[in-house]
């Protein structure tokens, strides 16, 4: 018989707090992560808001050992990993370590640690640059910091889609369970602000900025003119149904289809048919075999920019029911940002929200573009069978997940 | 329901001592090593000068007439120079209009576009923000190399973009292996490519990595690998859908094991635990025995570590029989191509399985007491092959082997 995948735990370190109590609080009261950025400074940019992290410190979550190798994109991945697994209640002195892994999404990385190497390396010289700094300046270093701190040693993998990252990173997660490879598997995303980073963003004129209007996230609006940038981390405890009966945990619910899917678009830029993330909710109906009209809430993938929300908008159009029984719809990207991998934090909100039978609201969305049923400014109490979490990302990858509530 | 099998239908390589899959077969018997001086940048300041380079790489050669290579970096260049080969190998260039849907891209990268990104980061470094190229960073995320296939090619189906260093090209073919005979796609374009570049050239050079001639794997005096660069691309179908349009079969792939050490971010665990469990998971995946392999396409970069680690490893997989089985590392010629080794040696493995042929170690002079396996040092060797175990392990303790195996109707039969 087929494996079944469930979400057991979820851990987060997110510009709305830290861990799922605080962040699931302030995400369904309507706080907003987005405030001026005070990192580094912003004068020389027309943006100045960010959904940045603070409040985290590492040394609740990570042993001191392995924390002082780690730069700040891993200790987010290894803080959130931590928690889920504590959410999750798993035992790690009596589960099978071989058979508990990782799959992270991060799209760019420690961009802080590559343009710090990258200027020692320009500055002065090759044989200037420090050893120490290349394990964190690979993709791969969150997942192997996060193996080394909570020993698991089973299928570890990153993968990396721009806004899709986590979302694809999900995938393969479930994938790998059914599989049959691992019982124990933590997956999501993280993806912090570099200044370096935010310049590249403004300079591809990807943020909201108020040259155009005010500088807001404004998912699905028709005054949007850009994203915020975000970053933070969030990560999925998923497990194996049976594994997780078998030592009396309650999951929050099962992972029961995703479709993925491809359209011709120019690098980093948006394709106007919205074929592609048609196909990508199609197959993962086909997949988890319900109709459309079984979806009761989508957290979508619209961050304000100009071309992601209307194509999604005309491909939620497109699949579901525009009267009568329809989908609620919201992004939480109003309140978080856009952090590329956001697909864990938008993941793990997915499972509490099925579990409280809340849905957050879409801060930031006044003037709907598409007349969808969608959650403005205050969220919505409802019973939740089956959600869906779509993770589409500029170059044309889209991903749609759906979560169901276990009876 | 019975799972759909997963066949090779068409190959695509490139890399420092071949621009083709013929050429590569033919470098690969000769025992040709591609590693000499770096031109693609200068190296002057550098602790060494080497490395297996793909020289005069010219984009006009490769690509139809009028073919955009807009915003494509070296490595998505030779991403997709291996994908049309791969393609019109499979008979697949166009690919069909009914089959747009169901094909899918699944890439392991690197550095991506770093080579071109690093003017923009030197220029942003020198307060030169005027000069900073910041269309060059569209490459920075290493998922643009899928992102040009796909869109170059119309393609609708699943893509997906690993970067777990050395490991990412096997992990690609393994994660393609099961989105086929999950059904989410029919036929996938699977492999990985990696550029070399001055950041990742300077980073295995601080670490002390890198040999100053040439790599010498499993050799008494190796004293690191030699950096290279390339894409390999391999067609995976399913079987049904290979048989029904009459396809050739190069081979199949029979199964995948990924692990991780949980030791260190760049030491390999002495113990080889982490490879162990990943052979022992591809084997057990494949249902194989292990007795039933016949060649072992070693991770093999010619590190003091990794080369004594890979061999204790094999010998704890594979008992006695392990000083039988031929090992052989063919980054001895092509260097060590990162993200992309995974998807070259995988087209090096699916190879010696069609021509019946094991490559050798190039390099290996002087034997060292503890690596003591049948490394094929005294060049390629006629062998009838028919299946492969190929390695590939990375920085980060990420750990992936892949099974090969000659398609047989009836599947892999253990005593």
């Amino acid at each position: 018989m087929s494996r079944r995948v469930v979400v057991t735990g979820v851990g987060m370190v997110t510009p709305l707090g830290v861990g799922k109590d605080t962040f699931s609080q302030k995400l369904f009261k309507g706080d907003s992560g987005i405030r001026p950025i005070t990192s580094f400074d912003t004068s020389r940019f027309p943006s100045s808001l960010g959904a940045q992290v603070s409040d985290f410190i590492p040394k609740d979550f990570i042993s001191r050992k392995n924390l002082r190798k780690m730069d700040r994109l891993s200790r987010m991945a290894a803080a959130s990993s931590r928690m889920a697994i504590d959410d999750a209640g798993v035992n790690m002195d009596s589960i099978n370590m071989d058979r508990m892994g990782i799959i992270l999404g991060t799209a760019y990385g420690s961009t802080d640690v590559s343009v710090q190497f990258a200027g020692i390396l320009f500055d002065e010289g090759p044989r200037m640059v420090s050893p120490s700094l290349v394990p964190n300046s690979v993709m791969n270093a969150p997942a192997g910091h996060t193996s080394i701190e909570l020993k698991f040693r089973g299928v570890n993998s990153t993968v990396n889609h721009h806004e899709a990252s986590a979302e694809t990173a999900i995938a393969y997660a479930a994938s790998e369970i059914k599989r049959g490879s691992t019982d124990v598997m933590l997956t999501g995303g993280a993806e912090i602000i570099s200044e370096f980073f935010f310049e590249i963003l403004n300079r591809f004129r990807a943020l909201s900025t108020s040259n155009e209007g005010s500088e807001e996230a404004r998912p699905f609006d028709t005054m949007r003119n850009g994203f915020v940038a975000g970053e933070g981390s969030g990560i999925l405890c998923l497990e194996d149904m049976e594994h997780a009966k078998a030592r009396g945990a309650t999951p929050y619910c099962e992972i029961v289809g995703w479709g993925m899917s491809a359209y011709p678009s120019p690098p980093t830029d948006w394709p106007s048919d919205p074929k592609g993330p048609v196909l990508a909710m199609t197959k993962a109906l086909e997949s988890a075999e319900i109709a459309p009209d079984k979806i009761d809430y989508i957290c979508a993938s619209a961050n304000g920019g100009r071309k992601l929300d209307i194509l999604e908008a005309e491909a939620l159009s497109g699949v579901f029911a525009t009267e009568g029984r329809r989908p609620f719809i919201s992004s939480i990207k109003g309140a978080v940002g856009e952090s590329f991998s956001s697909g864990g934090i938008r993941a793990a909100a997915m499972a509490v929200s099925i579990k409280e039978k809340v849905i957050p609201p879409t801060l930031g969305l006044k003037n709907p573009i598409k007349p969808l049923q969608f959650v403005l400014n205050k969220n919505k109490e409802a019973q939740i069978n089956f959600g869906m979490v779509n993770g589409f990302s500029s170059g044309g990858t889209f991903v749609s997940i759906i979560l169901k509530k276990i009876k | 329901m019975e799972e759909e099998r997963v066949v090779i239908t068409g190959l695509g390589a490139i890399n420092s001592i071949a621009k083709s899959v013929p050429e590569f077969y033919k470098a690969l018997q000769e025992g040709v090593c591609g590693i000499g001086p770096i031109t693609v940048f200068d190296t002057t300041d550098s602790r060494t000068r080497t490395g297996g380079e793909v020289k005069g790489l010219n984009h006009k050669d490769i690509f139809p007439r009028k073919f955009s290579v807009k915003r494509m970096s070296r490595s998505d260049i030779m991403a997709m120079a291996a994908t049309l080969e791969a393609l019109k190998d499979a008979g697949f260039f166009p690919v069909p209009d009914e089959l747009l849907e169901d094909t899918g891209v699944v890439i392991g990268g690197g550095a991506g576009g770093m080579l071109e990104c690093e003017e923009a980061y030197r220029y942003y470094h020198t307060g030169m923000n005027k000069n900073v190229q910041f269309s060059s960073f569209s490459s920075l995320c290493c998922a643009s190399s899928g992102d040009h296939i796909a869109s170059s090619l119309s393609l609708m189906g699943p893509k997906t973009t690993f970067m777990t260093a050395c490991s990412s090209g096997a992990t690609a073919i393994g994660y393609a292996r099961d989105l086929i005979r999950n059904k989410m796609a029919k036929v996938i374009i699977a492999g990985g490519t990696e550029p070399l570049s001055r950041i990742t050239y300077a980073s295995f050079n601080s670490l002390k990595a890198v040999d100053k001639e040439y790599c010498k794997p499993f050799d008494k005096n190796r004293q690191g690998l030699s950096l290279g660069e390339g894409a390999g691309i391999m067609i995976l179908e399913s079987l049904s859908h290979a048989k029904s349009r009459g396809a050739r079969i190069y081979g199949e792939v029979l199964g995948y094991g990924v692990s991780c050490d949980s030791y260190h971010m760049t030491a390999p665990d002495p113990e080889a635990s982490g490879a162990v469990r990943c052979m022992n998971a591809a084997l057990q995946d494949a249902g194989v025995h292990h007795t039933l392999v016949n060649y072992v396409n070693a991770h093999g970069t010619a590190t003091p570590a990794n080369d004594l680690m890979e061999t204790r490893g094999i010998k704890k997989v594979f008992g006695e029989r392990a000083y039988k089985i031929p090992v052989s590392s063919t980054k001895s010629m092509t260097g060590h191509t990162l993200g992309a080794s995974g998807a070259i040696e995988g087209v090096v493995s699916v190879l010696s399985i069609v021509y019946r042929f094991i490559p050798p170690t190039i390099h290996r002079t002087e034997p060292d007491p503890e690596c003591d396996l049948d490394y094929v040092t005294e060049g390629s060797r006629k062998e009838d092959v028919s299946i492969v175990l190929s390695n590939s392990f990375a920085f980060g303790g990420n750990n992936t082997s892949i099974v090969f195996g000659r398609f047989t109707e009836k599947g892999v039969i253990n005593e």
